[in-house]
């Protein structure tokens, strides 16, 4: 989504280890944002903002109108498992502070601080106001909301992430210790909790309006209160008000006159202002081509478009086209388990190695994604803190990129296996030709594309590729849920992804390769990649077994704050993955977003929508 | 007739029945795509994707006994309560009539539009026969049922919305549902309705024809010109009314065809959140209870107009009756 901020999706990473009390520190940001050409001039209402009114009344502003192509399931935040949904919610409900893509942390409704890393302080500002009658925000209200939804047990309310307030499934202490201050007591270490998205972007809701359901666990109460539909309680919190939701058409809401951060003086000046539009619109446009059309014509401000159309938008006057970094990566995923037809040969690094240099990464980005990506070689994007060009070991670009080293590698390496070279071509104990199967997720012409590359690829080393397309849900159902199917009970288990030991463990319906499941590279909190990377990983469904110890590093990462140390631990971890090869890594995304050409605000960078408050039209 | 009709409304409650109880079951070992990703985003962030499978089918009311639930929904559904669906927040009966006056809004002029014109053209090319009119006819046709609605509507837009500017891209609903008999709802109506008509009028338009070459040369067609009778009340008394009878089964089909498969193509091309894009969105998303809803809609329009059409065979023919078993 073009204004989409989903913590949840970007994920935690780096330290925030703050003085205490840092809203005055922000002002300094606001320089920088200014020179960024956000400025908001002095005094308020600009040219750009729109015709001030001769009478002295509330200056016009423009309206944005943002095209998607689904709209929102709920406005209970509480059941919000979708980025549509939590988008709208975030015009009316700031959340708890902002992220900046320095991966400083911005105060909205909160600051949050420590001292040694491990007992977080939360501080609420003064100003905040619930609506429909439910008072002052306090830290009751969250002490409330933390101890009594969040880490309910039974869960409820239906959290989505129960796990976010648990640390080895016991609830995380939560402490009021003012009016506007709680505390959050972690059991250990943790330098990067304000950037996970726990307190980042959190929600509450009064202690008045949970009270009424809390009792009975009524959940389904609870969804359907007239106040959490209309978003009723969100008062001053948010910059625009719920005007209204046409459920499969447009979601509404109206700028908010009572907005709490206008009265406060530590945040930069165009926050005051904020926001630029009178309104802020979610119009839902199913069609692709409808969405592109409504830009072309003025009637959307913004729209995701897809790397196929950009070409259509370049040199239009009126839109203007540009290209976020993202953190989700696509790679080629080996089954290593031992339901897959080369399985033994896909276990030894050696071998993942040789197959990395068969596939050309550069070719994919340029040609299949029209640019709009940038090849990966670990499991961190290249703009990462945490990534080192020295320490990570590139396969599938340049020099190399051959099948020659390709046909070497397999041939060297192949001996302990079932498989060897007959000729040009791989074959098994039998004579047979061995053939891959490559499941991928329909929907997208470029991962199918990819595909058909990969298969090629492999096709000039010696190994056949089948293609099979499939619905996601299948894919995930058929090929990555995986459990024991061995005799007895497994030796450990670590869920539905990962049902135990790669031998016994294995999925419904073989398979070899699998391509169109992206993975999130959690830049900010790198540690939460570590379930891709040991073992008994909660996600490693394609049975990986590493040769580094990855579990050590990851919590020498984890429980120092010493940011030296933490980064030269990653940087070991990262540049030990792109060695090891437990999949093909093949590219980062990136999101690309069509604006109205007088859309001033958006940066390319990652984390860009975090200020998008002060976003304004600036019309000649 | 009153016993065939009851017999009739009855075997559609045994129908609607066995189509639900259908759905509930392949909805329920259908691959849940939203669980999937759900259940994945939280083992890929270290989370349980156990507890957030719970949660899931919490929120979703999933956390009973199949049947447990199927019971419960046609408890509910006895009472006149149609469920909740949670992927709208709001109650299932209340998405349908929210969204059945936008279908209707294009729907029923494209249906009378076609049927209209359908039968005209048709009557017309039949009584000139194999003339360049005929011809012509016979050509926008042909080029109505190949045309696909979806690309068709896009280029459609393409044309008069962004190039010429005559009509708007975005269907604004709330235009549609605050001043739905304006000239601004007409306009961002306009392209809908032709789309729709244009596929539609084609069928109706060759059955038309069809049917009345049977009776342009028919003996009391003949007769009545014999005896003097105009050229327009040949075509409407002595050539149309015969003609009415076979085309009525196809128009019960060609509402169907129209509400069920081209309104989701249409809804979805021009943005009208109508049933069509109800029941796909439901769909996609396994929202049950909306599945349910959505379901009846149609399964009530086909048993009800499928029985309207018989009935309307005894107006149109007096040779047909339904004559009650003693």
């Amino acid at each position: 989504m073009p204004s989409g901020s989903d913590p949840a999706a970007a994920g935690p990473s780096g330290l925030a280890r703050r003085s205490r009390r840092s809203f005055l520190t922000l002002l300094g940001l606001g320089g920088s944002t200014s020179l960024a050409g956000c400025n908001a001039p002095a005094g308020g209402s600009s040219a750009t903002d729109g015709p001030a009114t001769g009478d002295g009344s509330a200056p016009e502003r423009p309206d944005y109108v943002e095209g998607t192509a689904t709209g929102a399931q709920t406005l209970n935040f509480l059941s919000v498992d979708d980025t549509p949904s939590a988008n709208r919610i975030e015009l009316a409900l700031d959340g708890a502070y902002a992220i900046t893509p320095e991966q400083d942390v911005f105060p909205l409704w909160a600051d949050i601080s420590t001292d040694e890393g491990r007992v977080y302080t939360v501080e609420l500002r003064e100003n905040l106001e619930w609506g429909a009658g439910y008072g002052r925000m306090t830290a009751e209200d969250w002490v409330y909301m933390i101890t009594e939804v969040f880490q309910a047990d039974p869960n409820w309310a239906g959290f989505p992430n129960p796990g976010d307030w648990r640390r080895g499934g016991d609830p995380i202490p939560v402490e009021k210790t003012g009016t506007r201050s709680f505390e959050i007591r972690l059991p250990s270490v943790d330098p990067a909790f304000p950037l996970r998205p726990v307190m980042w972007g959190a929600f509450c809701m009064p202690k008045g309006l949970i009270e009424r359901y809390r009792p009975d666990r009524d959940q389904e109460g609870l969804q359907q209160d007239e106040d959490v539909q209309t978003l009723a309680y969100a008062g001053n919190l948010g910059p625009y008000s719920f005007e209204r939701w046409d459920r499969g058409s447009a979601f509404v809401a109206v700028r908010n006159d009572d907005y709490y951060l206008r009265e406060v003086e530590d945040v930069p000046e165009e926050w005051r202002e904020a926001p630029y539009f009178d309104s802020y619109t979610y119009e839902v446009v199913p069609e692709e081509s409808s969405r592109i059309s409504a830009l072309r014509s003025g009637e959307l401000t913004a729209t995701d478009v897809p790397e196929t159309r950009v070409e259509q938008l370049e040199g239009l006057d009126d839109v203007d086209v540009r290209v976020f970094p993202q953190a989700y990566m696509t790679a080629l995923i080996y089954n290593q388990r031992a339901n897959g037809a080369f399985y033994e040969a896909l276990r030894k690094p050696a071998v993942r190695r040789a197959l990395a240099y068969a596939v050309d990464k550069r070719s994919i980005v340029d040609d299949v994604l029209r640019g709009y990506a940038t090849v990966a070689h670990t499991f961190q994007p290249t703009f990462s803190t945490w990534y080192a060009d020295d320490e990570v070991t590139e396969y599938g670009v340049g020099d190399t990129y051959s099948h020659e080293r390709a046909r070497e590698g397999l041939a060297a390496n192949l001996g302990s296996t079932p498989y060897r070279y007959d000729g040009d071509r791989v074959v098994d104990e039998a004579g047979e030709q061995v053939t891959l199967d490559l499941v991928f997720a329909q929907g997208s012409q470029a991962v199918e594309t990819t595909a058909q590359v990969v298969a090629q690829e492999y096709d000039a080393i010696g190994l056949d590729v089948e293609l099979s397309g499939k619905q996601y849900g299948a894919i995930v159902e058929q090929h990555l849920y995986n459990s024991w199917q061995s005799d007895g009970d497994p030796p450990w288990g670590a869920g539905p992804y990962n049902g135990g030991p790669r031998d016994g463990s294995v999925s419904q319906e073989p398979w070899d390769l699998v391509l169109g499941i992206t993975f999130n590279t959690y830049p900010r909190t790198p540690s939460a990649i570590r379930g891709f990377t040991v073992e008994r990983g909660g996600i490693n469904f394609y049975g990986y077994v590493p040769e580094t110890d990855f579990g050590p590093l990851f919590e020498a990462a984890t429980s120092t704050v010493d940011e030296d140390a933490r980064r030269e631990t990653f940087e070991e971890i990262f540049g030990a993955l792109s060695a090891e090869q437990p999949f093909n890594f093949l590219n980062m995304g990136v999101e690309i977003v069509g604006y109205d050409s007088a859309v001033a605000g958006p940066e390319e960078e990652f984390g860009y929508t975090w200020d998008r408050n002060t976003w304004r039209l600036n019309r000649q | 007739m009153k016993r065939y009709t009851a017999r009739r409304i009855a075997w559609a409650g045994v129908v609607a029945l066995l189509i639900l109880t259908i759905t509930f079951v392949l909805l329920e070992l259908a691959p849940d795509s939203q669980l999937a990703r759900v259940q994945f985003r939280a083992a890929a962030s270290g989370e349980s994707a156990e507890a957030a499978a719970d949660a899931y089918a919490r929120r979703r009311g999933l956390d009973g006994p199949l049947w447990e639930r199927y019971l419960e929904y046609l408890a509910n559904l006895a009472s006149g309560d149609w469920g909740w669906s949670d992927t709208r927040s709001q109650p299932v009966a209340e998405a349908i009539l929210t969204a059945l006056p936008y279908s209707l809004m294009y729907t029923v002029p494209a249906v009378l539009v076609s049927t209209t014109l359908g039968i005209a053209i048709g009557l017309y090319s039949a009584f000139n026969q194999y003339t360049k009119a005929d011809y012509a006819a016979t050509f926008v046709a042909f080029f109505g049922v190949s045309i696909p609605n979806f690309w068709f509507g896009i280029v459609l837009l393409l044309l008069f919305a962004v190039y010429l500017g005559w009509v708007p891209v975005l269907f604004d609903a709330e235009l549609a549902r605050t001043r739905t008999f304006s000239l601004a709802n007409a306009r961002q109506l306009a392209l809908p309705v032709f789309v729709l008509a244009t596929s539609a009028i084609a069928s109706t338009m060759r059955y038309a024809r069809a049917e009345a070459l049977e009776y342009v040369r028919a003996a009391f067609v003949k007769t009545a010109r014999a005896k003097g009778a105009h050229e327009w009340r040949v075509l409407t008394r002595h050539v149309l009314r015969p003609t009415l009878v076979p085309l009525s089964t196809i128009l019960v089909g060609d509402l169907l065809g129209v509400v069920l498969s081209a309104s989701y193509l249409v809804e979805v091309v021009f943005g009208i959140p109508g049933l069509g894009r109800l029941s796909l969105e439901a769909i996609r998303r396994q929202d049950t209870a909306l599945v349910l809803g959505t379901t009846l809609v149609p399964v009530f329009v086909a048993v009800i107009g499928n029985l309207l059409q018989d009935l309307a065979y005894a107006v149109l023919d007096p040779r047909i009756e339904y004559g009650d078993r003693r």
